[in-house]
Order: C-alpha cells, then sequence, then structure tokens
C-alpha cells in the first residue's frame, strides 16, 4: 500500500476566537486540550479552585475560579471581547443560565450541554427563547447515533452529509469476503455508484484510489446514497437487514433515548435494569419496551432473556470496563450487533486493540460536535464552506462546499483539474440529486461539492486545486 | 526531567544574550573604545553555541514545573557566567569572581558593586552593567516567552518560574501575549523616564543607564556620586520612577484596558503606597536637621525609601549617616520589597499582607477557638496552598537568611555590615549600611564571601526555590526512556 498520510500541522490561523469555557471536568478539559491547540484564547472558569489550577498548569489559558453564571464572574474572565461561551458545568440550569447571560451581556455565540430527559423535547424551543447558539445532549446524541448504526448492523460507522441524502460509511472487511485481495479498479463490475474514500489498516489512513487493494480487517470507508449503500453491502454479502430486536443494559439516559428511538422504528426493546424504582419509571416512559428488573451483568439472566437470539446488545451502564466486559462476553455467546460505549477516552489506544466491533465514545462525540463548531465559526469569515466534518478520528476532514458562478472548478472536466494530493472529490449534490463524480463529471455553479482531504485550512472550493 | 528541551531553552538564552551584547558593542563604537572588542568575541562564541543549539528542536516538549525551575535556575546561573565574560577579558575587572559578583549584582537587579570608582570603567562596559538591570527587571525568560512560540503548559511553567510573587497569573490567556504586554509596558514606562531626564539636561549616555537602572529596580550608577550631586528635579523624576516601577504591572495592565477603578483598587499598590507615605513622611521629619530645608529633607527621605523598598539602591545622600530610627526603618523597608508582578525584589508586599492576615486570624483564633475566617485578597480568597507557600517562604527565607550571614561573619567584619550585607544582596537592593553603606561597596570582602553574595543574589531574584530546588538530587535523575 501506498501514500500513507499524515496530518499536516494546523495552519495558523488569524482570526483566532476568544472562548470562555465554564466547567472543567472530563469534556471541559478535553475542550480547553483541543481548542487550546488549535490557537484559540481560552479561558476556563470553575468553582474549584484546584481544577483551574491543575488545567492552567496544563495548557496555556487563563483561569477563573467562580460560578460561571455570575456577572461578576463572566466581566473577571472576559466576557465583553468574548466571541463564543461553553457552558459544560453538572447542572442543564446552571449551563444555560450561563449562556443566556453571555449571550446578553456580549451578544456572543454560546453552546449548552443539557442532558436531561425533561428537556429533551424542548431543547430547540428553549434554544431559541433563551438564544443560545446550540444546545447539545450528549446522551440523546449517543442514542441518536446507536439507532442508525442499529439501521445498519454491516457498519461501523456513519456519517451523514447532504442532509442525509449521501452517507459516509465505514465497514470492517470480513474474512473471505469477495473484495478481499481486489484492488478499487477491479469492483468497477460492482457496478453500483459508489465511491470507496479511506482504508483503515494498522491504525494507518489512506486515501483509496484505482490501485488500493483491500485485506481481510480493513476497515473500508464508502460514500454513497443510502440506498446505493445498501445495494452495495447485498451485492458484496454483508447483512444490511436492520435489526428486529435490541438488549440494553442498563437503564441509564441514553438507554431510555435509544429504546424511545428503537420504538419509532418498531424495533422491539428490552432494558435489563437493577433498580426497581428507576425501572418503574422508565415503565411509565416507555410504553413498548419490555423492562425488566435484574441485574445485566449477571450472565444467567442474559442468557434466560436470550442473549443468544438477540439481534443486537447494547450494554449501558455506567461503568466502561463492565460495558466492555459485557460486549467481550455477548460476542463470544451470541451474533448480535453489538455497540459498546465508552466514556473515557484516555484509554482509547488499549480499547482500539480489544476488538470490540463499534464503539462510540461519548466524550469524544461530544467534543467533536464543538469543535466542529468552532472551525464552522472561525471559517465563517472569509469562506464559502457549508458543513465541516472530521472524519477517521480526526486524521481527515470532509468539507462541503458551495461551488459560486465564475468559479475555476467550473466548466472543465473533473479529470482536467489540477487537484492537490492527498484529496479526494467525494460527492456532488446538484438541486438535491447526489451524484458520485467521476473524471467526466463537470461540476456546475450552485452544486455542492464535499470533498475529503487530510489537509486543513481550506477556506474556498479553488484550495483543492494544486 | 527532559533535559532536551532545558538545553534547547538554554541555547535560546545564549543566543539572546549574544543579540544583547550587540548594544554594548554599539555603544564601544560610538566612543571608540577599545574593550568593544572583548563583546564582539563573547557574542560570537555564545551566539554560534546557542545557534548551534537551537538548529534541533526536541520532539519531546513535555514541560513541568520542575523543568521550569530548573531551565530559569539554569539560564540566570549561564547567562551571568558569560555576561561576565567582557568585564574580565576587557581587563576593566581583572578578577573573574569580581566580574562574576558584578554580573550576577546586575541580572538580579541588585546593583550592589566591588567598583570603588566607576567613573574608571569603559562607557561600554558601564552601559553593560545598566543594560542587565533592565534585562534582568522583567526576566530574560518572559523576553523568551514573548518571542518564542512553545506550546501548551510549558511557558506558563516556566513564566511561574521566573516571575515574582506568591501567585503569578496571567494578564490575558497566552503566556506569549502577556509577556509581550508585560514588555511593552515596560519599555514604554523606561522611554518616559529616559524622555524626562533628558527633559533635566542630563547627559543621553547617563539617562539611557539610568533609566535602566530604575527600571529595573537595579541601582548601579554611572557617576561615583551616585545621585548625590544630581539636581532636586532629577532626583524627584528618578523618586517616582523608582516607585512606578515597584508596582505590579497589571495595574498598568488595567490602565491600558481603561480599567481605572479596578486599577485605583489594587489592594496591593494601595498598601505599597501607602508604606511609602507613611514611612517617607516619618523619616522626612527624623531628619529634617541635616538639611537646610524641610523641602530638602522631604526629597532625601522619598527617595531613600523609594530607593529602598522598590529594591533599586540608588543613594541621594549618605543614608548611613542618619538617625538610628530612619536606618533601622529603611532596613526594615529592604525586607518587605516592592510588590509581586513588579522588577523590585524583597519578600513583597503581597505576601506581607497574607502574613499579617494570616497573623491577624490566627490572633482571632485563640480568642474565639471555633471562629472559621478566610484570608482575603484583592477581594478574593486566598487558596491554602498559597498561604502555605508563603509561610514556607518565610522560613526558608529566615534559614537561607541566618546562614548567610554565618557565612560571612566568618571575615569578622562588624554585625551591622554582615547584616545589612546580606539583606542587600538577598532582597536585591545594593546598599546596606556600615562597610558597605551607599557611598562604601563590596569589593573589601573575601572571594568566599562574595560567592555566598552571589548566591543570595540569585536565590533572592528568582524567589529561593529555583535555586535551591538545584541542590535536591532527585532532579537529576533522568528518566528511564532515556
Amino acid at each position: 500500500m501506498h501514500n500513507p498520510l499524515k496530518k499536516e500541522p494546523k495552519e495558523q490561523n488569524k482570526n483566532r476566537l476568544s472562548i470562555i469555557i465554564a466547567g472543567c471536568g472530563k469534556v471541559g478539559a478535553i475542550l480547553v486540550a483541543r481548542l487550546s491547540a488549535a490557537g484559540h484564547d481560552i479561558t476556563v472558569i470553575d468553582e474549584d479552585p484546584t481544577v483551574v489550577q491543575r488545567i492552567t498548569s496544563t495548557y496555556d489559558v487563563m483561569g477563573v475560579t467562580g460560578n460561571g453564571a455570575s456577572y461578576s464572574v463572566q466581566m473577571e474572565a472576559g466576557i465583553s471581547k468574548c466571541d463564543l461561551m461553553i457552558a459544560v458545568t453538572e447542572s442543564d440550569e446552571l449551563n444555560l443560565l450561563c449562556c443566556s447571560m453571555a449571550q446578553r451581556m456580549a451578544d456572543c455565540a454560546s453552546i449548552a450541554r443539557v442532558r436531561n430527559p425533561d428537556y429533551a423535547a424542548e431543547l430547540s424551543y428553549i434554544r431559541e427563547q433563551l438564544g443560545i447558539s446550540l444546545i447539545i445532549n450528549p446522551e440523546l446524541d449517543t442514542a441518536q447515533e446507536m439507532a442508525r448504526l442499529l439501521r445498519m448492523p454491516g457498519a461501523l460507522e456513519i456519517d451523514a452529509f447532504a442532509k442525509g441524502n449521501a452517507e459516509l460509511v465505514k465497514f470492517k472487511l470480513p474474512e473471505k469476503n469477495v473484495l478481499c485481495g481486489k484492488s478499487v479498479s477491479e469492483t468497477r463490475d460492482l457496478n453500483i455508484d459508489m465511491l470507496f474514500c479511506g482504508v483503515e489498516r494498522e491504525g494507518n489512513l489512506f486515501i483509496a484510489d484505482g490501485s488500493t487493494t483491500f485485506q481481510a480487517g480493513d476497515a473500508i470507508s464508502v460514500i454513497a446514497t443510502p440506498i446505493n449503500t445498501h445495494r452495495f453491502f447485498k451485492k458484496i454479502g454483508i447483512d444490511t437487514k436492520h435489526v428486529r430486536n435490541c438488549m440494553i443494559v442498563g437503564g441509564s439516559k441514553t438507554a431510555y433515548y435509544l429504546a424511545k428511538e428503537l420504538e419509532d422504528m418498531n424495533i422491539d426493546v428490552k432494558i435489563l435494569e437493577r433498580d426497581g424504582k428507576h425501572c418503574e419509571e422508565l415503565a411509565l416512559q416507555l410504553t413498548k419496551t419490555l423492562v425488566l428488573n435484574g441485574d445485566g451483568s449477571d450472565t444467567k439472566l442474559l442468557t434466560e432473556e436470550g442473549l443468544a437470539q438477540t439481534d443486537s446488545f447494547i450494554p449501558l451502564t455506567g461503568l466502561d470496563e463492565e460495558n466492555i466486559l459485557l460486549t467481550l462476553y455477548a460476542k463470544k455467546y451470541s451474533k448480535a450487533k453489538i455497540i459498546t460505549k465508552i466514556n473515557r477516552m484516555d484509554f482509547k489506544p488499549i480499547t482500539d486493540n480489544m476488538d470490540l466491533d463499534t464503539v462510540l465514545y461519548q466524550q469524544y462525540m461530544v467534543t467533536e460536535r464543538i469543535a466542529t463548531y468552532v472551525r464552522a465559526m472561525q471559517n465563517s469569515i472569509g469562506s464559502n464552506i457549508e458543513t465541516l466534518y472530521n472524519i477517521f478520528d480526526n486524521r481527515a476532514e470532509a468539507l462541503e462546499f458551495r461551488i459560486r458562478r465564475g468559479s475555476k472548478v467550473c466548466d472543465k472536466p473533473i479529470m482536467e483539474l489540477p487537484l492537490k494530493k492527498n484529496l479526494l472529490l467525494a460527492c456532488i449534490n446538484r438541486k438535491g440529486r447526489i451524484i458520485i463524480p467521476r473524471g467526466s463529471d463537470v461540476l456546475m455553479p450552485h452544486d455542492r461539492l464535499i470533498v475529503v482531504t487530510t489537509h486543513t485550512g481550506f477556506k474556498d472550493v479553488e484550495d483543492i486545486l494544486a | 526531567m527532559n533535559f532536551k528541551v532545558i538545553v534547547y531553552i538554554l541555547g535560546w538564552i545564549m543566543v539572546l544574550e549574544a543579540l544583547f551584547m550587540l548594544l554594548p558593542m554599539l555603544v564601544a563604537a560610538i566612543y571608540h573604545e577599545s574593550q568593544g572588542l572583548s563583546y564582539a568575541a563573547v557574542a560570537l562564541g555564545e551566539g554560534a553555541v546557542g545557534g548551534a543549539i537551537i538548529l534541533k528542536k526536541p520532539k519531546d516538549l513535555n514541560f513541568y514545573l520542575k523543568e521550569g525551575f530548573v531551565t530559569v535556575a539554569l539560564s540566570w546561573i549561564l547567562m551571568s557566567a558569560i555576561g561576565a565574560l567582557p568585564f574580565y577579558i576587557s581587563g576593566d575587572i581583572p578578577n573573574y569572581v569580581d566580574a562574576l559578583f558584578e554580573t550576577v549584582s546586575g541580572f538580579t537587579t541588585t546593583g550592589a558593586s566591588i567598583l570603588s570608582a566607576v567613573e574608571d570603567l569603559a562607557k561600554c562596559n558601564l552601559f553593560w552593567r545598566s543594560f542587565t538591570h533592565w534585562i534582568g527587571g522583567m526576566g530574560v525568560i518572559v523576553f523568551l516567552l514573548a518571542i518564542l512560540p512553545m506550546a501548551g503548559g510549558t511557558n506558563m511553567n516556566l513564566m511561574k518560574a521566573e516571575s515574582p510573587g506568591p501567585s503569578v497569573g496571567k494578564l490575558v490567556p497566552k503566556v506569549k501575549k502577556t509577556a509581550s504586554i508585560t514588555y511593552r509596558i515596560y519599555i514604554f514606562i523606561t522611554l518616559a523616564e529616559i524622555a524626562f531626564l533628558l527633559l533635566g539636561r542630563m547627559p543621553v549616555f547617563d539617562s539611557v543607564c539610568n533609566a535602566m537602572g530604575t527600571a529595573g529596580t537595579g541601582g548601579f550608577s554611572v557617576r561615583n556620586t551616585g545621585f548625590t550631586t544630581e539636581s532636586p528635579y532629577i532626583q524627584w523624576v528618578v523618586t517616582v520612577f523608582m516607585i512606578l516601577f515597584g508596582i505590579n504591572f497589571y495595574v498598568y495592565y488595567l490602565l491600558t484596558v481603561k480599567k481605572f477603578r479596578d486599577a485605583a483598587h489594587h489592594e496591593e499598590a494601595r498598601t505599597y503606597l501607602i508604606i511609602i507615605l507613611l514611612a517617607g513622611a516619618f523619616i522626612a521629619w527624623d531628619i529634617r536637621g541635616l538639611f537646610d530645608s524641610v523641602g530638602d529633607a522631604i526629597r532625601h527621605s522619598y527617595f531613600q525609601v523609594g530607593s529602598v523598598i522598590t529594591t533599586t539602591g540608588f543613594a541621594s545622600a549618605n543614608f548611613a549617616l542618619w538617625p538610628e530610627t530612619s536606618r533601622t526603618i529603611l532596613v526594615m523597608l529592604m525586607f518587605i520589597g516592592a510588590c509581586a508582578g513588579s522588577t523590585g525584589g524583597g519578600i513583597k508586599v503581597s505576601r506581607l499582607i497574607i502574613l499579617v492576615k494570616t497573623f491577624f486570624k490566627e490572633i482571632t483564633s485563640y480568642l474565639h477557638p471555633r471562629s472559621v475566617k478566610k484570608i482575603k485578597m484583592e477581594g478574593k480568597p486566598v487558596e491554602h496552598e498559597v498561604v502555605r507557600a508563603t509561610n514556607v517562604y518565610l522560613v526558608t527565607f529566615i534559614v537561607l537568611f541566618a546562614t548567610s550571614v554565618l557565612l560571612v561573619s566568618l571575615e569578622n567584619k562588624d554585625f551591622t555590615t554582615n547584616f545589612t550585607a546580606v539583606a542587600a544582596t538577598i532582597n536585591n537592593i545594593g546598599p546596606g549600611l556600615s562597610m558597605v553603606g551607599p557611598m562604601e561597596n563590596f569589593g573589601h570582602f573575601n572571594p568566599f564571601s562574595k560567592l555566598v553574595f552571589i548566591f543570595d543574589m540569585l536565590a533572592g531574584r528568582l524567589e529561593l526555590f529555583p535555586i535551591l530546588l538545584l541542590f535536591c538530587p532527585g532532579i537529576w535523575k533522568r528518566r528511564k526512556s532515556e
């Protein structure tokens, strides 16, 4: 395999944002690390002086001790010159107040984390009324991501583009699959309108081109419309039927949201929860779900409740260790699609090697969404990027550009464009119609073009030209 | 310990010092002095070595507080050791220990000298002496941070180790920006002083050197007579600027961002100014008989008070001859020192505030054993860690002080000399009383005592712990991976 790619160092961006982060728990700390590495001016607020002390001595940021929603504390943190307030404290109400205050005082953008299910249905109303730019509910996001994966059990990851009209789907190539040993150019006979984007092998990422050859165990990403993804999976013999039932261990918030999503998809859900009282609450809220009062880590109970027969199995206890053990156990005694949710990112290098199939890192998803929002904010000045996604564990970006009239990329077949290396034109959205570009295709004004690249700092579609 | 990063930063320090030496070379060129060649030689050698080191940036840039402390301590030692060479090579100070004493005294902004007649020195050497004050005042590492892009916690750990005060904060989120704002304020006030001195008809060379000596709260003078023969106008200008450079630079930052109310309410600066006001008024009254007019008494009183509390060490009168009460007050002011976050030395006013408040808290706890009180400063609670560190600082200070007095007493000089000589060096002031009074110098001590003073000056400027940490064997252990 050739062209192993490394992400180039981030370009020094002139328009740095001044960001205040209220609450320095796990997510807050990861955000500080990511955003300060990107060169933003960051001030953190936390009530615990030792936390502030630790953060300020590890990262090049300023710290303020106090309540993030208080006027004087926000003033001290420099709210008057702030571009973005991110509130990720333990309390939903504090986060909302914090953002609302910041918005009124400085007219800045604000992101609040709100996780209480009581507000889940009203998030957009709250957002509008309080003038908050983005409300993040990590549990709900995780649950939705899980539901998307259960719809297509063969996939490891699914990212939606162009309002869901195209998806980037990652799957693991099983042993003895028809694709094994074939190169990209040899797959033309599949005759499906789709594009191989990237191949991950042993921690390295390769952007696919005609000569890329597949091996069993590769994590392959393809981009296509949802229908074509289905057809592709069917052709190469990977199961595409969505699951019919699901077993969830632990009645956490994520479990509740997931059960709700799955109920809407008419999937039978079983939840095993230890706490009797909590079971009653769940049973009240989830009408179609079967709520079982019992210890999900009791292997006998799991067998009794049909672990061997279930289509999908999702451990959602509060403990990462328990979730991993349950996953490994279920892998051994059933053929179910298993999704493991892991909170802590710290041990990712180890869990990555554990053959857990699909793993969702909740903290990562949260910080990812916020970091993406920040990049989009930063880019909104003088760029025409519509959306930006970090893909392949942050090693590449997918950018959605809108093509303007008179752009240099128009009116020429793609194969005649002098494109940069390590870059792929992944799909064209022409008035809602998804086109997987071939060399002979021509870009037209008003097209939305999705580019996958390991370069960073693209601002305009013309940046793709060498 | 990550020695590679430490060496890398030391390389940068060497390059910087070599660049700094261009200025005395320029002075030598202007005055046609052959001593300038010694600077050229040293700068060339130092620049070459430093340049070779910084060519390769180490991969592992992980940097913690202990690396910060060690880097800062080693930087200052290296800088002084090399900075002393031109004095030695040019032959103006024929003994290397003396040259080192003079340079350390310069960089640590002490201003204690071993020279009896400074006017005998070449102009370029005089300039370098004063310039070391200016560099040492705000700190060379802070300067480095303003220009060198480093990542993550590295900068903060360096800044913490070099900047004076019980808790080091930033003005803005980025260390780099904080350092550059601080230096901009520093340069601006220095230029203002030069302008005011020039208005008083002081020669250009004297104005520049004296302004740099004031800015770093150093105290090297370019005249044998110090400030005793200058006009009252010059003396007042220097008094005001000495006091200004002793104020926490955070106050100036608040002024630049137009937060005048916050600046006016800065507790440390207020306390500092009140101490100066009271001490100056008392001494003026005490020495009124020594001068022709009350105006003279007031001027000399405030000049000396300002000079001693900011740890500058200029003298407009020989205060060693003043009444006992005034001299005692001046010695006490030596220990108080200037504000944290300024260019001054000493124990620092903010530490004094914390200590006094701790004292009252303790007294209350005897009266009401169940009383719960939190110490506050600048309207905010002072963390227990900071209070503890302040107490430990004071204890360490006293132990180091007592040990130094004992070691210096081996020479069998009188107690006032030994006591004030150590006080004047560890607090980075310069002149003391008796045989080290403002009109005397440190030349009569033997080399051993001079080394003790050198150590005290460095320890005092870097607030004890960075230098003391060098003697901790654990610091020098290598990581297993290396």
